[in-house]
């Protein structure tokens, strides 16, 4: 079990925000977590929650506005917000600092000022630097890593051998130089009529991932895409065949099916499962279940159906308005929920029981009756070892109190 | 129970270039008044294609190839496109799968919601004119003609009768509208208070100043002879010292005199409203000032003053006009039956006589048009549509005798042209579509059956002479009359229409529902959008509400919110609902009756209990068992395989090949449908006499364990 405890994932405070006109949506605000490796993260809440948006941070669709991502310890992600934040409200305490200090003080707090703002500025560097380049980096890091098994092997061979091993190695050479570290992520949509280009065939929409990244051997590719097509349980003679032959699960194959080619240690599925009928969402549940076995897959599962985040899950991540409100384990979650949010969520689960469905009553969530948040703010905090709740002091002591007594 | 829609034997085809894809396969079901009824299955099961053809909407290359759908009597496969106009939108509403593609993105939803209000207000209106001429006219003629002894003085005693209800009716409507108005001002404006007291006290209110205003805006509004009276001008003064203290921002003052308004209106609105209709007739011809007295009191001095000046006298005559029209009635029933029964050897030949044929129907639709009693309120809708029924299915046969051969020999040329290309191993376009044949068996029979339905209804119907209660049908035609007086008297202006629009979005839980009413649709989020939808179904106070997967795709909260809401304007409205699906929890949750479809057919049909405890047959199982709930932890049972391709239905049963329980006859032949118990029928071979006994799968019966389990600790 050790090999679960490697974090794969590391998202530490991310901030999305988006311009709209005047004012600022904050689509996502401030949101932290971990994901293991090998596990499957479920990520819930309802429509224009952020669960979306986050996924999308994570793959870099957006550049985030502040916080930062850590894939497998490297940072891909990194808003420069807060640092600007940071110098502003500085600048705004020194001011004060300086008009009240002595005249004897004021060029120390003046030079105190200038060094707190250039690390600052350089902070900002770097994290512009790590959002843009850190694929650079990577792929820098792999180029050497091909070099170094190519160059003494050509040295050493000579004739044809020599010629056959250039070739290779050239070929190797390009596809290091494209290999980008975000392409360990990929990502399943939640629309599979949408996410596939209508114009182009099965083979061609599963190998691009593979041509993008300079594979050119028709024969690799063949091979690849059928082993593909195999393992999300479709026939090669699928491959000629276009999206709009198919039904809707087998669409969605595809869109797996197109996400595992690339070898990904990461899949962020975003609502695979929400447009399909219910015996199609058992087809794709399990597929993906099987090859989270076979691979070794680490998932981010966003959805907004409960019940199959609670049989897919391992931990689960609730989310209210751009924030994360709760985090704990599946099981914990469903038999203890303590942020009102997730009573909410949870009470409002159907279930193919007609009886159960009669007395079944609905928890609204109203945030201003909930809480009282004028004293303190809530932030999020360990209740129980493994499970987070966003509470302030006073909600914490009671959620304490209720866990012991359960 | 009463039933308000029945479909029976409805098929329904499409023509494709690839053939006829057969939807949906001669299916029944029928739905009662007040209850929902869950149609669920796969896509591609012929769900949505069931609900297009009660609502009349079906694709252009559809072919109704049989079956009728009653509704009110009629039978909606067959009247024309104008008829529909009355009923789609306005009787049968329907709320769509996907909310984006059924709002107009570039209308403001305020006039998306009010659209459809102004215009049937409009019509209404002329609508209710010419009803309550036409009735009252009717009624007086035959309130002269009942009359006993005849008498020039004492018809015109009636005549002026009749036109003195038109002009008190009046006033009362004025003085009812007035008061309407300021009582929902005054009880939107509590609600408003209560919810900004609140967060006041909480100290955090957002745009307080509109909001505050707007509060206090409809409390002045609700001053009103009958609403806030005595204090008016307390209420007055308070506003104004509200308004003082908003604008010097004092919180603590202003949160007092809010709470002030409210007692106010709270008291105002626990007051008992008076007969305004007693009222208006005092109003109109008594000389006397009103007398000066509590409520209810007051309601029945006035009560009796109209009831010894005019009503009693009024009801008198008019149950006497009834009472005689119905009686000449019935002797055109009985001499209609008659001529029923002996011209419909007509049709009943081997090759019907064009001719002949329509000469009947001219002769028995002008007798049946006689017989009808216009007197009766609730229109016999069954005679009413008779003749045009009778007529259309006449030009149909004929039409088809005149085609069918015509098109036969297309289709058999086409055919054979693109038989000699394949032969050569040309390229050829398409395939040749199939010849629309009119099946003129069918409509023979069709012809008979609307004879002889009629014939069984007119004899009904005299058989229950005896059985009427001409009192409650008096009391019936008073408010009907008075029903289209206010028809006439309410002029749906935009403003009220606009106030109307505001009501059901807040109805349907639109938070500020008055800043929301001029925006477009793409500024609202999915939930947002589809309770647009569902306000706009509600707009016409429809009979019937067709949902069309309205949750598939929302989440959870908003689906919990969006059924509570469809449950709550059902048991309030009395609606019934026709409910499709995939999602069984929604189903659990909704349905009282459940129809299971699969490839065209209703394969299960039962309550809802009897579904989720009892599912008899295997495609119910497979569903049951591929949804994962909040205990299962073993892997999932996809069905495997996709629903078959109904361009060519299978021989059998059509889940056989998908079905891990068929048998061989499974594949040659169509199961019928087996009774299980009253309400309950599953159409499997299993459920033979002489079949195995097949227990249900494991994953199911461990559910309905846990289920039982869990309903004991709850109770």
């Amino acid at each position: 079990m050790h090999e679960k405890e490697e974090i794969l994932l590391r998202v530490e405070h991310l901030c999305q925000y988006f311009k709209m006109g005047k004012s600022e949506l904050k689509a996502v605000d401030d949101v932290s977590f971990d994901i293991k490796k090998g596990e499957v993260f479920g990520l819930v809440g309802e429509s224009g929650c952020g669960k979306t948006t986050t996924g999308r941070s994570i793959i870099k669709l957006y550049d985030i506005t502040s916080g930062n991502i850590y894939f497998k310890g490297i940072r891909t992600g990194a808003g420069r917000r807060s640092y600007q934040i940071a110098i502003n409200k500085a600048k705004k305490e020194y001011e004060a600092k300086i008009a009240s200090a002595k005249e004897s003080e004021k060029a120390k707090l003046k030079s105190e000022l200038e060094a707190f703002i250039a690390e600052q500025k350089k902070q900002i560097a770097s994290a512009k630097f790590d959002q843009k380049k850190c694929d650079k980096e990577y792929s820098e890091k792999r180029v050497a890593a091909v070099k170094e098994k190519y160059l003494p092997q050509i040295e050493k061979a000579d004739g044809a051998k020599k010629a056959e091993l250039q070739k290779k190695y050239k070929a190797e050479l390009v596809k290091a130089k494209r290999t980008r570290l975000t392409t360990q992520i990929q990502m399943i949509f939640q629309d599979p009529i949408a996410s596939l280009d209508p114009r182009m065939t099965v083979r061609e929409i599963i190998a691009e991932g593979l041509i993008i990244q300079g594979e050119k051997d028709q024969e690799v590719i063949d091979k690849k895409v059928y082993e593909m097509l195999d393992l999300v349980g479709l026939v090669r003679e699928h491959a000629g065949r276009y999206p709009h032959e198919f039904s809707g699960g087998q669409r969605q194959r595809i869109g797996v099916a197109r996400a595992i080619i690339m070898n990904p240690e990461l899949i962020i599925a975003d609502e695979p499962v929400s447009a399909l009928d219910v015996s199609i969402q058992a087809q794709v549940i399990n597929l993906l279940n099987e090859l989270r076995e076979k691979m070794g897959l680490t998932i981010l599962f966003v959805a907004h159906d409960l019940s199959v985040v609670k049989y897919f899950s391992d931990r689960i991540g609730v989310m209210y308005f751009g924030k994360m409100v709760e985090l704990t384990t599946s099981d914990e979650l469903f038999e203890h929920p303590l942020h009102p949010y997730t009573k909410s969520l949870l009470s409002a689960i159907p279930l193919p029981d007609p009886e159960y469905e009669k007395k079944r009553k609905r928890i609204s969530y109203v945030p201003l009756r909930d809480h009282d948040y004028s004293k303190e703010q809530p932030t999020m905090r360990e209740v129980a070892p493994g499970h987070f709740v966003m509470c302030n002091q006073e909600e914490f002591d009671k959620y304490q109190k209720i866990l012991k007594e359960s | 129970m009463e039933k308000k829609l029945q479909v029976k034997n409805l098929t329904v085809s499409f023509r494709t270039t690839d053939g006829k894809v057969q939807a949906v396969r001669g299916i029944n079901f029928d739905l009662n008044k007040g209850e929902t009824l869950a149609i669920v299955g796969e896509s591609g099961s012929g769900k949505s294609v069931t609900s297009k053809a009660i609502l009349g909407i079906l694709a252009g290359n559809s072919i109704i190839e049989g079956g009728e759908i009653i509704y009110d009597g009629k039978d909606l496969l067959k009247i024309s496109e104008e008829e529909f106009h009355a009923i789609r939108g306005d009787k049968i509403a329907m709320i769509f799968q996907d909310p984006m593609s059924s709002l107009n993105p570039i209308v403001k939803i305020g006039r998306q919601l009010t659209e459809a209000m102004i215009l049937k207000g409009k019509a209404r209106q002329r609508e209710s004119r010419k009803n309550f001429n036409n009735y009252i006219a009717m009624l007086e003629k035959r309130m002269i003609e009942a009359n006993e002894p005849k008498s020039a003085e004492r018809a015109a005693g009636i005549s002026k009768k009749c036109k003195d209800f038109d002009t008190f009716e009046r006033t009362h409507l004025k003085l009812e509208n007035a008061y309407n108005v300021a009582y929902e001002a005054a009880s939107d404006a509590s609600s408003d208070l209560e919810e900004l007291i609140f967060e006041i006290s909480k100290n955090s209110v957002k745009d307080m100043n509109e909001r505050v205003k707007r509060a206090l805006g409809l409390a002045a509004e609700s001053i009103n002879d009958y609403v806030v009276k005595e204090d008016a001008s307390k209420l007055t003064s308070l506003i104004e010292e509200a308004k003082q203290a908003l604008s010097s921002s004092n919180m603590s003052q202003l949160e007092k005199k809010l709470s002030e308004i409210q007692d106010i209106l709270k008291k105002a609105l626990a007051l008992t409203p008076p007969n305004f209709f007693a009222l208006g007739y005092y109003l109109t011809f008594a000389k006397e000032p009103l007398p000066n007295l509590p409520t209810e009191k007051f309601n029945a001095v006035l009560r009796k003053y109209l009831d010894d000046h005019y009503m009693l006298d009024f009801i008198k005559d008019a149950k006497q006009a009834l009472i005689y029209s119905a009686d000449a009635s019935y002797k055109e029933k009985e001499k209609v039956i008659e001529l029923l029964k002996k011209y419909r050897s007509v049709f009943e030949k081997e090759h019907l006589d064009k001719k002949e044929c329509l000469e009947t129907c001219k002769l028995l639709s002008a007798e049946v048009d006689k017989s009808i009693d216009r007197m009766e309120i609730t229109k016999d809708s069954i005679a009413y549509t008779f003749s045009a029924a009778l007529k259309s299915e006449i030009n149909k046969y004929f039409n088809g005798i005149e085609n069918n051969a015509k098109e036969e020999k297309n289709f058999a040329k086409r055919q054979a042209k693109y038989q000699a290309m394949q032969a050569k191993g040309k390229e050829t376009n398409g395939v040749p579509i199939p010849a629309s044949i009119i099946d003129l068996d069918l409509v023979r029979t069709d012809m008979l059956r609307q004879i002889d339905r009629l014939t069984a209804h007119y004899e009904a119907k005299i058989a229950a002479k005896k059985e009427r209660d001409y009192d409650a049908e008096t009391i019936a035609v008073v408010d009907y009359l008075k029903a289209n007086a206010s028809g006439v008297v309410n002029k749906v202006t935009k403003r009220k229409a606009k106030n109307r629009a505001i009501k059901l979005m807040e109805e349907v839980g639109i938070p500020e529902a008055r800043k929301r009413y001029n925006q477009y649709p793409f500024e609202f989020s999915g939930g947002m959008r589809q309770r647009i939808v569902i306000a706009i179904a509600l707009a016409a106070d429809p009979d019937i509400l067709i949902c069309d997967e309205p949750t598939t795709a929302l989440d959870v909260t908003i689906q919990s919110q969006i059924l509570e809401l469809i449950n709550r304007i059902k048991e309030k409205k009395q609606l019934s609902v026709i409910f499709i699906t995939h999602d069984l929890g929604v189903v659990a949750n909704m349905a009282d009756r459940i129809a299971v479809m699969y490839a065209g057919k209703i394969v299960e049909y039962g309550t809802a209990a009897d579904i989720f405890y009892e599912s008899a047959h295997p495609y119910t199982w497979a569903l049951l068992s591929s949804m994962p709930d909040l205990d299962t932890n073993e892997k999932l049972d996809a069905i495997p395989g996709t629903p078959p391709n109904m361009i060519y239905p299978p021989v059998g049963d059509a889940f056989a090949a998908r079905n891990k329980y068929a048998m061989k006859i499974d594949f040659e032949r169509q199961p019928p449908m087996f009774q299980i118990s009253d309400s309950h029928y599953a159409a499997t071979w299993l459920l033979h006499p002489d079949a195995p006994k097949v227990d249900r799968p494991k994953g199911i019966t461990d559910r309905i364990a846990r289920m039982k389990e869990r309903g004991k600790q709850d109770a």
